[in-house]
């Protein structure tokens, strides 16, 4: 759906009462809305201090206007896709477009849209004509038919998608307000607000903020002692501080590792059938953990994930960060085509690979040439050569794999060693042979009882003996193979680095490769998305023609350009964004904004978004003291039902609550079986990660409801929080109350907040007094005994407030 | 059965009215803000991917619509076109029963039993187990017609012969898939490989649901596992997750997590959510971010559920006579239970029932997979229960409008697999045809449509797609399976897949 602005519904050229005109000026309204701060390039500068160009008169924008129009209308039979396209007929090149049909006009006639064929066709009211054709249920709206007219009449000049030129870093908007910018992404913001006539937010409080920042770079909220130093800290440079002191947190890894693990599909199963578990792949998990702890250079961090194995002297973390594509799915279902699933694995790899690093969406053209964006079927598979030549195969073992040494296994084999070695010295060539047998089954004994490593599943790159030769597989089919295809990249992208072979590692520089028009922009197009909740180009997993154009092109390619020149530098382009006064506004929706700006998408305030499944769980922990810290490890099995697990044939089917402080482990640890996604994280949206997930959306369901009330580990932390608010929380109710919603809004309680709650808890302790038996229930199960001195009734009447405190809304959300 | 328009409103008299007011005027920043969802997902957006918007079926001014409201997705709306069925009960055999046995006779390979399987039929094909020459398996098992319509059944299933006059039974359903958990994937998302939106996904996002304190697509599982393709076989894929199937369970809570935490009953659920709204009232005041008037309203929503779903989950409530007819056991779990509990749910308007019930891959590797011991038990599981299902709607005149499925993945093959020189007799899997039949909703009752070669190896005439199939369920639903669409990944996906190669099968409809 596009953003109405009513600030601009003067412009409409059709105001009317029909839906299909309401929409169509909808459509224009957008354009407008775009055209007002369109990317300068292409020859089309203006000047960014006219205060009126608003409402100057614009010419159409090919990329921005006229591309969406056929893209969406026209290109599925008249685009690139040589085996759809009907008529001969192909209207995504001027060449084509312009050149006479057999008995007509050309479909466009540059400069004279009365003569353009499309025109014609377009607008006709014999539906024979029509086009689109009738069957594919799509008709231009007035404003659609409007736009490509009125390109051919200034000469039908065809433009190269936007996001295929490389971003340039334009120079700083002029503002009117030069007090409130605080970096250069306010300043492309503002101008953009002063544009529209909307004035920024006030900056949030500041309890608000360092919330918004600790949940938004940690994925936890700030202790009640880091909210103290933070609003007690008057000094300048208090909130920057701050800032830092999260970037350094290892729980800075953890929340960002979750973001890039749903890129990466990451997850303890292998994925189809009887999903069996892969108990072994978390080293790679805890790889991108400290990858981003460590500020690991995006370029670097792309490159040793899509080729570590191939550097020159690769170490075993290198080795491990190409476990990033064996989180494919291996499929062992009895009487299923090894060579089947392989290929599905490599279709994968080459999907992820160009979605996650360039936001295309080059899966479709694995079965027929991309209808809507630069990738032919051949050049998909000259991609997929590239991947073609790993040493997996959709084996049940996972192999190739590499062993991975872990401190306790090395400390269990010394103490092994030193037993063997003692026993040893027992032998000698007078021990009598009984005792010398004995001896000997000690020592095999021991010998078997060494633990084995985990061993994860690697790339590992075919011998040149053994290499595969690659085929266009038709319509998809790996058992329909066309002509042989060598390794490359699309044409319309820059080229693969010419010196070397053209493999993985040649994939991951051209990935990174200054040229490369996409990466930097959907990289930071990501971390955007993250901070405030939708991207600049909404459609995060999409930056082709068929996807959103930016909402702020320029901000989008500053930022990208700025990223790349740092060194990739992840951290601190996280501190940019978080430290401009863009994102610390409030997230207050006033009035006027949602006249105006419903969608928020000019920033005139913060977004208010509510917590994303993992984080969700692990602030309940935090709240209720319950949460371990622990970074890293196998992974981890906190409370869920029985019988979840019932999977077909010789599936896995037990599921071993964790004891002790793994239960209380961060989310991302939480065990991840791609058929049986943990339910809780399933609810809050989490993907099965069955394959790559770009964005998660976000739903607001009943379900939810009762995974915070009612899930025995949303209980359980209630149960724990009530007993920190008695402990911690003074001595008469109100104080208790008072302190309870301190610690879990991060901010000081409203007055009127107090009393709902302190009501809650008179009648529930009043009721509990009553039943026994419920409030032992109620305050133990499944926490544990009640401590010693404390009134069970009254521990149940606090976890029933507790309970409330973590379904609030503004717990739930970070505003 | 719940109107959609008492449950719409009783949603907004269970508020009090200072919120009922609120409401009214928040509603129009409400729908103008759905149709931009603040990166959350709402209504119009999701209104905007099935393409109906575009043919102008969408109210023009977003503000002055009936309460179709933008935080609940799930409210009932109008098909493309006026529909024959206004719900389904998709009963599906997990491993794929074997046709010979159940509904397409095939006296030739009974006269042919153990010869050895014709070199034509095996030259290019790719088996899952079978190795080497195997040898035909005719069928141990007598067909008789029944009813007016002279139903060919097998005496497997003497129950569904009561009800053969309403059944449209398809001999020559085929799919391309031969493994289980793409072929059901295929048959259930419309794609072989995981990712894609459940069919009941599809149909609750093309339709909403008629009850809203229960979930619009709800899974009954039987059979002890899950069916092969696992979850995935219910996900919303693509699809915002509030289309998710929702297993329903017999077990533990019905629901997951519906139940209070032990020690808190009703009324005290009832006080912290007093409390709850209050708070969030207060919040909502503050920031007047419509997204919290929405989780209000959905915390009200959970606490309807919580009394309905385990309602509904109650056959206790039935009369004896039904349980009987059914052959539930109240307490239990069983393909019989789940029969009932499908009539119950779609009684009380749910959309979209679906039935996995393990157990159907007859390879014949022992006597706990064959089709002499194996087979005619799980018949006796299902027989009478579907019977029982169809005799039920019908003579609660639901019949007319409920579509009910039965069916598996893929056929299997006219050889006996013969694994590892098995003695017990039992088929592979077998793409190239297989039986299902359909009742109700639209379906032309007492029918036998397309047909098999004597061997019953390939079809002979009038071959149905998966994504006919599904095209024409949609279509029973008043969906054009072409316009329920949804944008992701730069194209508009269809459950019927890209290339729109599906057709309607109008033979099947009334």
């Amino acid at each position: 759906m596009k953003p109405t602005t009513p600030h601009h519904r003067q412009d409409r050229p059709h105001p009317g009462p029909d839906p299909l005109t309401r929409r169509a000026a909808t459509a224009l309204t957008l354009a407008v809305l775009f055209a007002v701060t369109a990317l300068v390039h292409a020859g089309e500068p203006k000047s960014r201090t006219d205060p009126d160009r608003s409402r100057a008169k614009r010419t159409v924008d090919f990329n921005r206007d006229v591309r969406p129009v056929l893209a969406k209308n026209c290109y599925a039979c008249h685009g690139r896709d040589e085996a759809r396209r009907e008529k001969k007929l192909r209207l995504d090149v001027r060449e084509a477009a312009t050149r006479p049909l057999e008995d007509d006009n050309a479909a466009i006639v540059p400069g004279d849209p009365d003569s353009s064929e499309l025109i014609e066709r377009i607008t006709t009211d014999d539906v024979s004509l029509r086009m689109p054709p009738r069957k594919t249920g799509h008709r231009l709206t007035p404003a659609e038919v409007h736009t490509p007219k009125t390109r051919i009449q200034q000469g039908a000049r065809y433009a190269q998608h936007w996001a295929l030129i490389p971003p340039a870093a334009g120079s700083l908007p002029a503002v009117r307000d030069g007090s409130w910018p605080r970096n250069g992404i306010d300043r492309w913001v503002l101008a953009r607000l002063e544009d529209e006539g909307l004035p920024p937010s006030l900056e949030a409080d500041r309890y608000t903020l360092l919330r918004r920042v600790s949940l938004d770079l940690r994925g936890l909220p700030p202790s009640p002692a880091e909210v103290d130093r933070f609003v007690k800290d008057t000094q300048p440079g208090a909130y920057e501080r701050a800032v830092d002191q999260f970037l350094d947190d290892p729980a800075y890894g953890e929340r960002w590792a979750r973001m890039w693990l749903d890129l990466a599909r990451y997850a303890d199963s292998a994925g189809y059938g009887s999903d069996p578990l892969r108990p072994d792949i978390w080293p790679y998990r805890d790889w991108v953990i400290a990858a981003f702890n460590g500020n690991l250079p995006y370029d670097r961090f792309t490159l040793l994930q899509i080729a570590g194995d191939l550097t020159e002297h690769p170490t075993l973390d290198d080795r491990i960060a190409t476990a990033f594509h064996r989180n494919t799915m291996t499929n062992t279902e009895g009487g299923t085509d090894d060579e089947e699933f392989r290929v599905a694995a490599i279709k994968d790899r080459v999907d992820t690979t160009m979605q996650v690093w360039m936001g295309l969406t080059a899966g479709c053209a694995k079965c027929h040439s991309h209808k809507f964006d630069p990738i032919t079927q051949e050049e998909y598979y000259r991609l997929y050569a590239i991947f073609n030549q790993t040493a997996d195969a959709d084996r049940g073992d996972e192999s190739p794999t590499v062993p991975f040494p872990l401190p306790a296994i090395a400390k269990k084999n010394r103490e092994i060693d030193v037993k063997i070695t003692a026993l040893r010295s027992h032998l000698s060539k007078t021990t009598p042979a009984a005792e010398a047998a004995k001896i000997k089954a000690q020592v095999a004994g021991l010998e078997k009882s060494r633990p084995k490593p985990p061993n994860v599943p690697v790339m590992q790159e075919l011998p040149p003996s053994g290499r595969r030769k690659t085929h266009l597989l038709r319509k998809g089919n790996f058992l329909d193979p066309g002509q042989t295809v060598e390794p490359g990249v699309p044409a319309a992208l820059h080229p693969l680095p010419s010196d070397k072979a053209a493999d993985r590692m040649a994939l991951a520089r051209w990935l990174v490769d200054p040229a490369n028009p996409l990466t930097g922009r959907v990289a930071v197009n990501r971390y955007w998305a993250q901070l405030f909740g939708v991207g600049l180009v909404e459609t995060e997993e999409d930056f082709g023609t068929q996807g959103e154009p930016p909402s702020h092109p320029e901000l989008l390619d500053w930022l990208a350009v700025h990223y790349r020149e740092s060194g990739w530098d992840t951290k601190a382009l996280i501190r940019l964004i978080v430290t401009s006064a863009t994102y610390r506004q409030s997230s207050r929706v006033r009035p006027e904004l949602m006249q105006k700006d419903p969608r928020n998408r000019l920033l005139a305030r913060a977004p208010r978004i509510r917590l994303e499944a993992e984080m969700v769980r692990d602030q309940a922990l935090a709240l209720s003291g319950l949460l371990s810290h622990k970074v890293g490890g196998p992974s981890v099995f906190p409370p869920q039902p029985d019988g979840l697990w019932q999977a077909a044939f010789n599936g896995q089917r037990t599921w071993s609550t964790s004891p002790g402080e793994d239960r209380y482990r961060r989310g991302l640890y939480v065990f991840w079986r791609r058929t049986v996604p943990y339910p809780s994280m399933a609810a809050f949206d989490a993907p099965s990660r069955e394959i790559c997930a770009i964005r998660r959306v976000r739903t607001n369901t009943p379900l939810q409801s009762f995974v915070t009330m009612n899930d025995p580990v949303y209980v359980e932390a209630a149960q724990a929080l009530a007993r920190r608010i008695v402990r911690e929380g003074g001595a008469d109710a109100t104080a208790r109350v008072r302190y309870a919603l301190g610690l879990c809004q991060c901010r000081l309680p409203r007055p009127e907040q107090i009393k709902p709650l302190v009501a809650l808890y008179s009648a529930e302790l009043d009721r509990y007094r009553k039943d026994r038996a419920a409030a032992v229930a109620l305050a133990t199960e499944p926490i544990g005994p009640a401590p010693a001195g404390v009134d069970p009734a009254e521990l149940a009447a606090w976890t029933a407030v507790a309970n409330v405190l973590l379904n609030l809304d503004s717990v739930l959300s970070r505003g | 059965m719940a109107s959609h328009r008492n449950s719409d409103l009783n949603q907004d008299l269970d508020l009090p009215l200072h919120l009922q007011q609120a409401r009214a005027q928040t509603r129009r920043q409400f729908l103008r803000r759905s149709q931009a969802g603040l990166g959350s997902i709402s209504l119009a957006m999701l209104l905007d991917g099935d393409g109906r918007g575009r043919s102008g079926a969408r109210g023009a001014d977003p503000g002055a619509g009936p309460i179709r409201s933008a935080d609940n997705p799930l409210t009932p709306r109008a098909p493309h076109f006026a529909p024959r069925a206004k719900r389904v009960i998709y009963l599906h055999m997990s491993g794929g029963p074997p046709q010979q046995e159940l509904l397409d006779a095939k006296p030739a390979l009974v006269k042919h039993h153990m010869q050895p399987c014709p070199d034509e039929l095996l030259k290019g094909q790719k088996f899952a187990f079978i190795k080497g020459h195997p040898k035909l398996l005719g069928s141990p098992y007598k067909f008789e017609r029944w009813g007016a319509s002279g139903a060919e059944l097998s005496e497997l299933l003497p129950h569904l012969r009561g009800v053969a006059d309403e059944l449209a039974i398809v001999r020559s359903m085929w799919t391309d898939q031969f493994n289980h958990a793409p072929a059901e994937l295929f048959l259930f998302t419309g794609s072989p490989r995981n990712g894609g939106a459940a069919m009941g996904s599809w149909i609750t996002y093309g339709l909403g649901s008629e009850n809203q304190n229960l979930p619009g697509f709800v899974v009954l599982i039987s059979g002890g596992t899950d069916p092969t393709g696992g979850k995935a076989l219910w996900s919303t894929g693509y699809l915002p997750s509030v289309y998710q199937g929702v297993q329903c369970r017999s077990v533990g809570d019905p629901v997951l997590y519906v139940g209070n935490p032990k020690g808190m009953d009703r009324t005290d659920r009832r006080r912290t959510l007093d409390a709850l709204r209050r708070l969030n009232e207060i919040e909502l005041s503050e920031f007047g971010d419509p997204e919290t008037l929405t989780r209000i309203s959905q915390y009200e929503l959970a606490f309807r559920m919580q009394m309905a779903v385990p309602d509904v989950m109650d056959i206790r409530q039935e009369p004896a006579a039904i349980i009987d007819e059914y052959g539930a056991t109240p307490g239990g779990s069983s393909f019989a239970n789940n029969c009932l509990l499908a009539r119950r749910l779609v009684e009380r308007g749910v959309r979209y029932v679906q039935l996995f019930d393990w157990g159907w891959d007859c390879h014949g590797t022992g006597a706990g997979d064959d089709i002499v011991k194996h087979l005619p038990a799980k018949c006796r599981e299902v027989d009478r229960p579907i019977a029982a299902l169809v005799g039920d709607l019908k003579r609660r005149g639901m019949l007319d409008d409920t579509l009910v499925i039965w069916g598996g993945e893929f056929g299997r093959t006219s050889m006996n697999e013969a694994r590892g020189g098995s003695r017990f007799l039992g088929r592979d899997h077998h793409p190239h045809c297989f039986s299902i039949w359909m009742a109700g909703g639209g379906i032309k009752p007492g029918i036998t449509v397309g047909a098999t070669d004597e061997l019953g190896y390939h079809i002979v005439d009038n071959p149905i797609s998966i994504h006919d199939l599904q095209a024409t369920i949609l279509h029973l639903l008043g969906l054009d399976a072409w316009k329920l669409t949804y944008p992701y990944q730069g194209l508009d996906q269809k459950l019927i897949g890209p290339e729109g190669a599906a057709r309607i099968r109008k033979e099947l409809l009334t």
